[in-house]
């Protein structure tokens, strides 16, 4: 017997029962779809964390603080914030800054691309031409080296000596009163950058405040890594450093943070060397792997979910198979003895349940696309507006293919059991059966 | 003389163990040659339908020997054994075994289906078999829908279609009345004496047994008479006799039992 005949009356056999297949298949659906659509949302958020990761700068990108202040912060998180005093160890340099050998050592690491000490910069608000109202200001730098995925113009100039420009988030150019995000390119903004040493001694904030103005050469789309920055230039930077620390003594300056640009192959490498030197790295991935542990918790909530459905489907194939091969025991004993091998006998009613779980995960796949893109729709007309570029579910053809594939191979397990009872019946018994 | 095409010596069949032994045959020596048409007459329980099981290799016997072609069989493995019964065999039972749902012709079919022919030679040579039965115009019918008459008349088209070089029949009248049931063994006469196909009928009914060449009586496990009819076949069909001579070459050769 041919296996494409076997094939053929598998299914036509599925059709003799219709309500007890369709029953079975529908059970093997739930799991199929539930494992299906998980997979597909997982696929669609990595895709937005990456496209996130993207956004902060990168996989080479590090951020650095000396290690004794990591540890101080960690420990702090770990212990609700209590903590024993000890002499040794809480010196009064918990909080370090990042000392010149760390750096140079830190320059000289294999792999390391571009390093730069950060100098704080802080200023206090942004406004435009077109708006009365003030926002309060984060800042951060644009690291060279590090590319940046704009949604209108381009980034920021890294050169020292270039002007200061500035990328800012496309919510915070809606709220400058740029309704078409696109006209802000371009535009000049006014930032409030204060002076430490002006603002100790005085008591009204905007006499201590210089304003200066920076052109917007780009906006980035909002996300959720990097929701309220705006990146400012090098020149721009280290234009609100000087004003920030105007008149403070020389060398009272330190840096509590560092960047560095690395080599996105070796990062992990990198990284255990950093800390050797003493310097705690985090990469973009850290952050975000926070995220996504929770994320996938869930996800792993939901695949058991799927998983019990398809063992619950299993005893399902299991008990129509049983049931099929009790009530075709006459039929099974002609075709033994018109010649057919027991071993055909098996692979025929297996090739069945592999059928259930053929339909089971196809009706599985079509219908969870179906659901996936409504969801989408929904989802970025409603609460995924801000972020246009965020797809819920993502189908990718061989996840899908291999979960059907698999759960064809549970299917397929499922039915031995019945089809070896089959294949072992003797045709004699199996044609006197009544 | 030819050699037998089945050859039994010492057949013996037992079931069960112990206290529970029931010795369903107690020694059968059998020559069946090919061609002829003999019938297995005997009560419920005297053991026939389980000498027929044997003869068919549906069966093995628990000591003797079954030589085929006078090849012994009993050396043979599964595969062979189920080559052997779906190439040379045909089988023809009391209540038809049909798939009832399925088309007419996709059960005469089913033989050749596991044999793997392909669809075009198969439904071809289904067709031819129909054809013989003179039911062609039903190969579309659902097989549920024929008369008890023309059910067994698709189960011999069934039989006939990988052409058998025996048919084994099982009280193949025993479900019908006596005038449709007088038309099937007008067939399967004709099949035996037409094509040249070794007929074993397995029967408690003395009528059709009489109208074989032979009659092998079995009881208590045992045969107990076993010789030439007198008054064998319907004078009618006599005259077909003459067609003897005429038989189709292809089924006057001998069945190649080969040997691993």
């Amino acid at each position: 017997m041919k296996v494409l005949d076997i094939i053929h009356d598998a299914n036509s056999n599925l059709w003799r029962s219709k309500l007890r297949s369709f029953l079975t298949i529908l059970a093997i659906f739930v799991g199929s779809f539930t494992i299906i659509l998980n997979s597909a949302i997982n696929a669609g958020v990595n895709q937005f964390l990456d496209k996130q990761i993207e956004n902060m700068g990168g996989e080479g990108y590090l951020e650095m603080m000396p290690k004794s202040t990591y540890d101080s912060i960690s420990s702090m998180l770990n212990n609700n914030g209590i903590i024993e005093y000890t002499e040794e160890r809480d010196n009064g340099e918990t909080t370090s800054y990042i000392k010149d050998e760390e750096v140079e050592k830190a320059k000289n690491l294999d792999g390391v691309e571009s390093f730069y000490l950060l100098s704080s910069a802080s200023a206090d608000y942004v406004t435009s031409k077109r708006t009365e109202k003030r926002y309060r200001a984060m800042m951060n730098l644009v690291v060279p080296g590090i590319t940046f995925d704009m949604s209108n113009g381009k980034a920021p100039n890294t050169d020292e000596n270039a002007d200061y420009e500035i990328a800012i988030n496309e919510d915070l150019a809606k709220a400058l009163g740029y309704e078409n995000i696109a006209e802000i390119v371009g535009e000049k903004i006014q930032i409030a950058v204060p002076n430490t040493l002006k603002c100790y001694s005085t008591i009204k904030r905007n006499e201590c405040q210089t304003i200066i103005e920076a052109t917007v050469v780009g906006t980035q789309a909002p996300g959720i890594l990097s929701m309220a920055g705006s990146r400012a230039n090098m020149a721009l930077w280290n234009r609100i450093n000087e004003i920030n620390t105007e008149g403070l003594p020389e060398g009272s300056q330190h840096s509590y943070q560092a960047v560095a640009n690395v080599d996105p192959e070796k990062k992990d490498e990198i990284k255990k060397q950093l800390e050797e030197i003493g310097l705690s790295a985090m990469s973009v991935e850290d952050e975000a792997g926070m995220f996504q542990t929770f994320f996938d918790a869930i996800l792993i909530v939901f695949n058991i979910f799927g998983a019990i459905a398809l063992v619950a489907a299993s005893i399902g194939i299991i008990n129509t198979l049983f049931m099929a091969v009790q009530e075709r025991t006459r039929e099974i004993g002609l075709d033994k003895a018109l010649g057919m091998s027991n071993s055909k006998v098996f692979l025929s009613f297996t090739a069945e349940a592999i059928m259930l779980g053929f339909w089971g995960s196809l009706f599985g796949i079509v219908v969870s696309m179906i659901v996936g893109g409504i969801a989408n729709k929904v989802a970025t007309e409603t609460f995924l507006s801000d972020f246009p570029t965020f797809q819920l579910t993502i189908f990718e053809p061989w996840t899908m293919i291999s979960i059907a594939l698999i759960i064809m191979f549970i299917a397929f397990l499922a039915g031995t059991l019945p089809a070896r009872r089959a294949s072992k019946k003797n045709p004699i018994d199996a044609l006197r059966y009544e | 003389m030819k050699s037998a095409l089945i050859s039994t010596r010492g057949l013996k069949k037992i079931y069960g163990k112990r206290d529970s032994k029931f010795e369903a045959l107690k020694g059968i020596d059998l020559d069946i040659h090919s061609g002829e048409s003999v019938a297995i007459i005997g009560k419920s329980g005297s053991g026939k339908s389980t000498l027929m099981h044997l003869l068919a290799l549906l069966d093995k016997p628990t000591e003797g020997s079954i030589k085929l072609n006078g090849k012994n069989t009993s050396k043979l493995k599964q595969g062979k054994l189920n080559r052997l019964r779906n190439k040379e065999f045909g089988f023809v039972f009391q209540s038809f075994f049909m798939n009832s749902n399925d088309s007419v012709l996709n059960n005469v079919i089913l033989p050749l289906k596991i044999a793997g022919i392909r669809r075009s030679e198969r439904r071809r040579r289904a067709l031819e078999a129909l054809k013989t039965v003179e039911l062609e115009d039903k190969a579309k019918n659902k097989a549920n829908d024929l008369s008890g008459g023309q059910k067994q008349r698709v189960c011999i088209a069934r039989a006939l279609v990988n052409n058998p070089k025996i048919i084994f029949a099982d009280e193949p009248t025993g479900n019908l009345d006596s005038a449709t049931g007088a038309k099937i063994e007008e067939l399967l006469f004709s099949l035996n004496r037409n094509k040249g196909i070794t007929l074993i009928v397995v029967t408690h009914d003395e009528e059709l047994a009489m109208k074989c060449d032979r009659q092998i009586r079995i009881a208590d496990g045992q045969i107990v008479a076993d010789g030439v009819s007198g008054a064998k076949h319907d004078p009618k069909l006599i005259e077909d006799e003459n067609l003897d001579g005429m038989r189709d070459k292809n089924h006057t050769k001998e069945i190649e039992v080969e040997e691993k």
